[in-house]
């Protein structure tokens, strides 16, 4: 009963975020997210949230060799619009590589800057402040 | 360059929005100065309000009580009567659309998007109790604008395509067939929406009024407005979806010109009314029950 109501709290203040503050999550990945601590996640997509004011993906990976459900952050509804996505760009199932930056709370969330797919093929999230984050950890890493 | 042309309409409005005083007069001198037409076109700006109460019911209803708080509103929240809005009377559901009906039955207001704040979706936002505003420009893409939510759409004046994504409000598309404004509206699919007290409903459709009558992503809205005199619009919206009704049905009714000189757009921001409705049973279990009460005495 008590892990219900932290969900259906976690959930009210994802949506009241989504429909209220707008700005907030848009300049957050630093109090959100951890730049030092990257996370490789592969797996199945098991949703794909439109919703604003970032757009999620829920996906099954195996960690440590158990299936975790994670939910990746990606750009506003609007920025992944104007790259040419659509309802047919994520089905659920498909497979997807994604290297991304762990929430600061030690919970299943991490923000990405793209997805990978198992052929190698590439596709940005829309995610600006984490594309600059990914790319200079690219940077330092060379 | 369109979308600029809109905005700057807007940001017009907006300005003139801000003095009381100026903007009464202005208004009133700039509805004698509006033109008749505009390109060509039936000039369809201004501040336009339905007087009915379809919102309630689309179909004939008689008066009632609040179906959830009569004990605490009586007659304030209780529903006026209406013959309805549809033409040939009833709306024409398939046997297997009337469970999901039924279910919105049993939870009117509390299952209703209005009562959470939602974006009310097309023909609802249309004859909501709360005026809007259109905002045309020349041969260009229209604005309407919605008191209630802050909601919007823009009505993309070129051919009809599959709209991306399903959104809350669908994706409006127009064109004129003679001097009527016609909008094809797609794609309304809210998506997984949450419900009071922790439900969450994984696959929402759009209700059509607080009685729980509902369209679903695959609807087709075809909206026609057309003007009938300065201050009338002859206002109709058909809906076809063969998942759900046996054919397609249409209502009608005029939309009035808000002529007061000083009419205007208010705020209707109501996310924050609906917070106690959506999250009251996240407080404490000892606070929840007084809260009605103390409200009652008040």
């Amino acid at each position: 009963m008590q892990k219900k109501k932290w969900t259906a709290a976690a959930i009210g203040a994802v949506l009241a975020v989504s429909t209220a503050g707008v700005a907030v999550a848009h300049h957050s990945f630093a109090t959100e997210f951890d730049r030092n601590k990257p996370i490789r996640l592969e797996g199945k997509v098991v949703k794909f949230e439109w919703v604003n004011p970032h757009s999620w993906i829920h996906l099954d990976a195996q960690v440590n060799g158990r299936t975790q459900r994670w939910r990746v952050e990606g750009g506003a509804p609007s920025a992944l619009l104007r790259r040419g996505w659509n309802r047919n760009s994520l089905p659920a199932g498909t497979e997807i590589i994604v290297d991304a930056f762990r929430a600061r709370d030690g919970d299943t969330r991490a923000s990405a800057a793209e997805i990978r797919f198992p052929n190698g093929r590439e596709l940005s999230l829309g995610n600006p402040t984490t594309e600059a984050v990914a790319a200079a950890a690219n940077r330092a890493r060379n | 360059m369109k979308r600029v042309s809109i905005l700057a309409a807007a940001v017009a409005a907006f300005v003139m929005a801000g003095s009381g005083v100026a903007y009464a007069q202005a208004s009133a001198q700039q509805r004698t100065q509006q033109p008749e037409r505009l390109e060509g076109k039936p000039n369809l700006n201004g501040v336009w309000q339905a007087m009915n109460t379809a919102n309630w019911n689309l179909e004939p209803h008689s008066a009632g009580p609040n179906p959830v708080a009569d004990r605490q509103v009586g007659a304030i929240g209780a529903i006026p009567a209406g013959l309805g809005v549809i033409e040939g009377g009833t709306i024409p559901y398939k046997t297997e659309a009337l469970e999901r009906l039924n279910a919105h039955k049993a939870n009117l207001i509390n299952h209703d998007p209005e009562a959470a704040c939602y974006l009310p979706g097309i023909p609802r936002a249309s004859y909501m109790p709360y005026p809007f505003q259109i905002v045309q420009g020349g041969n260009d893409d229209l604005l309407m604008v919605y008191e209630y939510a802050n909601a919007n759409r823009v009505i993309e004046m070129r051919d009809v395509e599959i709209p991306p994504i399903d959104t809350w409000m669908g994706t409006s598309y127009g064109r004129w067939d003679g001097d009527t404004l016609v909008v094809v509206t797609l794609s309304q699919g809210p998506g997984e929406v949450k419900l009071p007290a922790g439900v969450m409903e994984p696959n929402g459709v759009t209700w059509l009024d607080r009685a729980g009558n509902y369209l679903s992503p695959t609807a087709t809205v075809t909206e026609r407005f057309t003007k009938m005199g300065d201050n009338h619009i002859q206002y109709s919206a058909t809906v076809e979806d063969p998942e759900l009704y046996t054919r397609p049905w249409t209502i009608s009714m005029p939309l009035y010109r808000r002529i007061e000189p000083n009419a205007q757009l208010l705020e209707f921001r109501c996310v924050p009314f609906s917070e106690m409705l959506l999250y009251g049973d996240l407080l404490e279990e000892s606070a929840a029950p007084a809260a009605p009460a103390a409200e009652a005495a008040e």
